[in-house]
């Protein structure tokens, strides 16, 4: 039995990507690929990770996008006569190796949805979801790992932003605070 | 496992594994674009391609089916939060890498005045 939802939201996911990819505009690829990011923030929500969701819809289809329209409009987007890329076929034949590949391995994994995967019995998602709210009178789970049992890791990405944000001053050549 | 799914046909494997084959699909998608566009900011597109390819990865790998999100308020049973929260982190890394690269960008465009990496190459020899 296959459920329609999730096979058209992963075809219009998969669409968008390869319309990313011939599109020659540029524009037009940073539009697709806003599409992109809404269809996968949809597939997040039917995968029961709304946190992930709405992360991705605020910061992969909002802030992404905006980076890239500011870039086009500081820099050029180049005059195309052609409405699609010309197919290279080296990319090409790496992007089928690679994908090849890995879905030589699909047979060895577990169903998506089977509650016998190594993730769903795990240790470690046992104590999470049995101990999070005792221990952290927190009840969205996601936000009591986050912040309190992988905290530290937390820190690390605020570090990684905070780099960012130095690094992207510098490249620029601003002097915010002089 | 492995045999019992070998067993079960191709398309039972296709239709149980749609989002791990999604996932192969976009890395193939992410990865031909950052190598065959000549212009950089569709590389950075292709490289954030490849990215959300992996997260797929990680969020279909918690799902189970039947299974609420970890928000502790229902009965259970529950998906696993830690995937979500390796996710949630690595969107917000990716997010800074994509900023990085596109000031990168501008600046290089401040110096050589192309953004297609073809017409860089000769810039930068004729240097």
């Amino acid at each position: 039995m296959i459920d329609p939802v999730p096979v058209a939201l992963l075809a219009l996911v998969l669409a968008c990507a390869l319309a990313t990819a011939v599109l020659r505009d540029v524009l037009a690829a940073i539009i697709a690929f806003a599409a992109y990011s809404l269809g996968i923030a949809m597939i997040w929500v039917l995968l029961e990770a709304p946190d992930v969701g709405l992360t991705e819809a605020a910061v992969g289809a909002g802030v992404t996008t905006i980076l890239f329209l500011v870039t086009i409009t500081k820099t050029v987007r180049p005059p195309s006569e052609a409405i699609f890329e010309s197919l290279d076929p080296k990319g090409l034949l790496v992007a089928v190796l690679i994908a090849g590949v890995l879905a030589s391995t699909l047979g060895a994994l577990p169903p998506v949805g089977s509650a016998e995967t190594p993730v769903a019995q795990s240790e470690v998602t046992d104590y999470y979801l049995d101990n999070a709210y005792e221990q952290t009178e927190v009840k969205n789970a996601v936000t009591a790992v986050l912040a309190a049992y992988r905290g530290f890791d937390t820190m690390g990405e605020a570090v990684v932003v905070f780099a960012a944000g130095v690094g992207l001053l510098v490249v620029l050549g601003r002097e915010v605070f002089a | 496992m492995i045999d019992a799914a070998l067993a079960a046909g191709p398309v039972e494997l296709l239709a149980t594994r749609s989002y791990y084959v999604g996932t192969f699909l976009l890395l193939g998608i992410g990865a031909y674009v950052m190598i065959a566009s000549p212009n950089l900011v569709k590389k950075v597109i292709g490289m954030n391609i490849f990215q959300t390819g992996i997260f797929l990865f990680f969020i279909a790998a918690a799902y189970v089916d039947g299974a609420q999100s970890p928000v502790l308020e229902q009965a259970g049973p529950y998906v696993s939060p830690l995937p979500h929260v390796l996710i949630l982190t690595a969107i917000v890394v990716g997010v800074s890498l994509t900023a990085v690269a596109l000031g990168l960008i501008v600046r290089i465009y401040n110096e050589y005045g192309t953004l297609e990496a073809d017409v860089l190459q000769e810039v930068r020899t004729d240097d």
